[in-house]
C-alpha cells in the first residue's frame, strides 16, 4: 500500500491551538509523524524583562488561556521568595482555592474535548456545563470567568465573603454531583473504553526519560505531584491523595483526570471551610533585592517551573518558564506509531495540550 | 399521466421525500440537542441551511472534474428517490412488483459508492482515507443488513415489500417474531445513513469531513439532502418490513400508528448517536463479521424452522 502523508493543523477541527503534525500512514496504520510549534510564540519570556514586576503578574496571566491561574501564583511565590515577605494565611487559601478551582475547570474542559473526539458529543456537552458551575464560583469570586487577576505580589487582590463562601458550596456540592455522573457513565461506556483502553501505552521508564510530568506521569504509574511533594502553604496542611494507574493507555489518563477532579472538589471543600481569618494581602517593594529563585507547583496538567532573576532593579533581569505540555509534546512521535488514524485523536487528546504555555 | 407525475414529483415522490428529509434532519438535531442539554435549532433550520448551501460559492480542487462530482449526488439522489417509490406509505402504494425489496437495497447502496467515488475524485488526502472508509464500513454492515432484511420477506412468502407490509395485517406485526432482526437491521440503517456511532468516513475529528472535505455550496446541499431523504427511506422501509400495516376501521387510526412508529425509528436512531462513542473501522469490521452476521443467520434460521 502506498505510503500517505496526512497534515494535521495548524488549522484543524482536532486542534484547538495551532499546531502542525505531518503523520505519515498507510491505509488505517499510523507509521509515525512528526511536529512543528512555534505558531503561538508571543516572545512573553523577553516581554517579561523590559516590564515591571507588577506589570508582569498581568502579563504572565496571559500565558495560557485555562490555567492562568497557576502561573501567576508561581510567578508571584518566586517575587515573594526574593523580596523575602510573607503573604498571610487567608491569602494564601484563596490562592489555593483558585489554583484547585482551576484544575476542576480544566479538567472538565479535557474531558469534553477527548468526548468530542471519539464521537461522545453528549459527554462533550455535559462536562461543559458542568464546567459552568466553576465558572461561575470563579466569575462570583473575582469578577473573570478564565483570566481571574486573582494574584499580586504580596497576596491576592480580593476577600471572600461570607455570602461568596456560601455560594462556593451550594456550586460545590452540586458539582459533587455532576461530577459523580459522569464518571458513573464513562465507566460504564464500553464504546468510550473501546476506544481507549490499550491505546499508546507509555512505560514509566518512558515517562522518566522524557521527564514528563502530571496526569500523563501519574497514568504511567510515576508517582509526582508537587502538590505533594514540594508544597507551598497551605498545601502542606491538606492531605491530597494522588491517584496514580499502571497502565499508561489514554484510558488510564481519562480516569485519572477524573478522578483528580473529584480529588479537587474535597480539597476545594476543605479550604472554604477551614479558612483562617485576617488580611489577604501585605505591602511589598516594587524593587526586588539581587538574586535568583526557582518555584515551582503543580498545574493542571503537571509541574510548572519559574526560574527568576533579579538584578535589584523593579524589572527581572531573566525570566525563565518551563510548562508541562513541551516533554509531552517531545513523547508524541513516539506515540503516534503503530497506532490506528482513528487513534490520532484519542493520543492527542489523552495528553491534553496547551500550545499556548508550551510555545509562551 | 396525472397520476404517475402527481406520484413522481408530489406524493410520495420528489415533494414529500425532501419535505420528510427536511422534517426528519431538524427532528433528530432537536432531540439530540435535548439529550445534550442544548436547545436544539427552530424548525426551518435544515431548509435555511440548505437554501444557504445552494447560494454559496461551489468551489472545487483543480484537478477535480466539476460536472462529475455534480452527477453524484444527483445520481444518489435519484436512486434513493426511487428506492422511496416502491415503499408503501401507510398503506399507499404507488408501485409495487415481486422483488422490488432486492431493488430497494441495491437502490439504497448507490449513494454510499458515489460517496466513494466522490472522495476519491475529489483528490484530497482526508477525502481519499474518508472514501475508503465509506467502502470498508459498507463491507462491514452490508452483509448483516441483507440478510437480516431477508427474514421477514422469507416470513411473509414474498419479496416484495407492499406485500410483506400487507402480510403483517393477519400474521401479526414481525417485530414480535424477529425482535433481534429489528435490531441488527437498525445497526444496518445507522451504518447506511452513516450516523453518529458509525460515522467512521466522515469523522470530523481524524479526516476533517470525510469524502466531502472539498465540497462546498449546491453540491454539498445536494449531499446534505440525499443523505436525509436516504434516512427516511431506510425508516420507512423497516417500519414496513417490522411493523406492516394495519388497516382499521378508522381511518386516522392506521395513519396515526404509522407516524407514530417512525417517530420512534427517529428517536431511536437520535438516541443511539447521543449515547455512544464512535468506533473504530477494525472494530466495526469486527462488530459487523464476528457478531452482526451470526447474529442475522441465526434470526434467518429462526425464521425459516418458523416456517417449516
Amino acid at each position: 500500500m502506498n505510503k500517505i502523508s496526512i497534515p494535521i493543523g495548524p488549522h484543524h477541527p482536532l486542534l484547538k491551538e495551532p499546531l502542525s503534525m505531518n503523520i505519515e500512514i498507510t491505509g488505517e496504520k499510523v507509521l509515525g509523524g512528526s511536529l512543528r510549534l512555534g505558531y503561538v510564540h508571543r516572545g512573553i519570556e523577553k516581554m517579561a524583562t523590559q516590564r515591571t514586576y507588577v506589570q508582569d503578574v498581568h502579563l504572565i496571566e496571559r500565558i495560557c488561556g485555562i490555567c492562568s491561574h497557576i502561573h501567576t501564583t508561581t510567578f508571584c511565590n518566586a517575587v515573594e521568595t526574593l523580596l523575602g515577605i510573607e503573604v498571610p494565611p487567608r491569602g494564601l487559601y484563596i490562592r489555593a482555592l483558585m489554583c484547585e478551582l482551576e484544575r476542576v475547570h480544566s479538567h472538565l474542559l479535557w474531558l469534553g474535548i477527548l468526548a468530542k473526539h471519539v464521537g461522545l458529543d453528549t459527554v462533550f456537552m455535559h462536562a461543559w456545563h458542568d464546567r459552568e458551575l466553576v465558572l461561575d464560583i470563579m466569575e462570583g469570586i473575582s469578577g473573570g470567568r478564565v483570566s481571574h487577576a486573582a494574584n499580586q505580589i504580596g497576596g491576592v487582590r480580593f476577600d471572600i465573603s461570607d455570602k461568596q463562601a456560601e455560594m462556593i458550596n451550594v456550586n460545590l456540592v452540586k458539582l459533587k454531583q455532576q461530577v459523580s455522573g459522569v464518571l458513573d457513565v464513562i465507566e460504564n461506556e464500553p464504546a468510550l473504553q473501546a476506544r481507549t483502553q490499550g491505546v499508546a501505552p507509555v512505560s514509566a521508564e518512558l515517562i522518566k526519560d522524557y521527564c514528563v510530568v502530571g496526569p500523563v506521569a501519574r497514568a504511567s504509574g510515576v508517582d509526582v505531584d508537587m502538590r505533594r511533594d514540594d508544597p507551598w502553604s497551605p498545601y502542606d496542611k491538606l492531605d491530597v491523595k494522588v491517584i496514580t494507574r499502571p497502565e499508561g493507555d489514554a484510558w488510564a489518563r481519562t480516569l485519572i483526570r477524573v478522578l483528580e477532579t473529584r480529588e479537587s472538589l474535597r480539597l476545594c471543600k476543605i479550604l472554604v471551610e477551614d479558612m483562617p481569618d485576617g488580611p489577604v494581602s501585605v505591602w511589598a517593594s516594587r524593587k526586588v533585592p539581587e538574586g535568583e529563585v526557582v518555584t515551582r507547583s503543580e498545574a493542571p496538567r503537571g509541574e510548572v517551573v519559574y526560574y527568576v532573576r533579579s538584578d535589584g532593579s523593579d524589572k527581572p533581569a531573566r525570566l525563565k518558564v518551563r510548562t508541562p505540555t513541551l516533554p509531552v509534546l517531545s513523547l508524541l512521535p513516539v506515540q503516534l506509531s503503530a497506532i490506528h488514524v482513528a487513534d490520532i485523536p484519542v493520543v492527542l487528546a489523552g495528553i491534553d495540550l496547551c500550545v499556548a504555555c508550551a510555545d509562551r | 399521466m396525472i397520476r404517475s407525475l402527481f406520484i413522481l414529483f408530489l406524493f410520495p415522490g420528489l415533494g414529500f421525500q425532501i419535505l420528510c428529509g427536511l422534517a426528519f434532519e431538524w427532528m433528530d438535531r432537536k432531540l439530540l440537542a435535548r439529550f445534550q442539554r442544548r436547545v436544539g435549532p427552530p424548525w426551518y433550520q435544515p431548509l435555511a441551511d440548505l437554501i444557504k448551501l445552494f447560494s454559496k460559492e461551489d468551489l472545487l480542487p483543480e484537478s477535480a472534474s466539476g460536472l462529475f462530482e455534480m452527477l453524484l449526488p444527483l445520481l444518489s439522489m435519484s436512486a434513493v428517490l426511487t428506492a422511496g417509490l416502491y415503499i408503501p406509505i401507510a398503506g399507499f402504494t404507488s408501485f409495487s412488483f415481486e422483488g422490488d425489496l432486492i431493488v430497494i437495497q441495491f437502490l439504497m447502496s448507490v449513494p454510499t459508492l458515489a460517496y466513494y467515488l466522490a472522495g476519491i475524485a475529489s483528490v484530497g488526502i482526508y477525502s481519499i482515507i474518508g472514501g475508503g472508509r465509506s467502502i470498508l464500513q459498507y463491507l462491514s454492515y452490508e452483509v448483516p443488513l441483507l440478510i437480516t432484511i431477508s427474514g421477514p420477506a422469507v416470513m411473509a412468502g414474498s419479496w416484495s415489500v407492499a406485500e410483506i407490509s400487507q402480510a403483517q395485517a393477519t400474521m401479526g406485526p414481525f417485530v414480535i417474531f424477529q425482535p433481534l432482526g429489528l435490531i441488527l437491521a437498525i445497526i444496518g440503517l445507522i451504518g447506511k445513513l452513516k450516523r453518529d456511532p458509525l460515522d467512521i468516513p466522515s469523522a470530523s475529528s481524524e479526516v476533517v469531513g470525510g469524502s466531502l472535505t472539498e465540497f462546498s455550496g449546491t453540491k454539498l446541499g445536494f449531499w446534505y439532502l440525499v443523505m436525509d431523504i436516504q434516512a427516511v427511506v431506510g425508516i420507512f422501509l423497516l417500519v414496513n418490513l417490522y411493523f406492516g400495516w394495519s388497516d382499521f376501521s378508522l381511518p386516522l387510526l392506521g395513519i396515526g400508528i404509522f407516524i407514530f412508529l417512525c417517530l420512534l425509528m427517529v428517536v431511536i436512531l437520535s438516541g443511539t448517536s447521543a449515547i455512544f462513542a464512535r468506533l473504530r473501522i477494525d472494530q466495526l469490521a469486527g462488530l459487523g463479521w464476528k457478531i452482526l452476521v451470526p447474529l442475522s443467520l441465526l434470526q434467518l434460521g429462526f425464521v425459516i424452522l418458523m416456517g417449516v
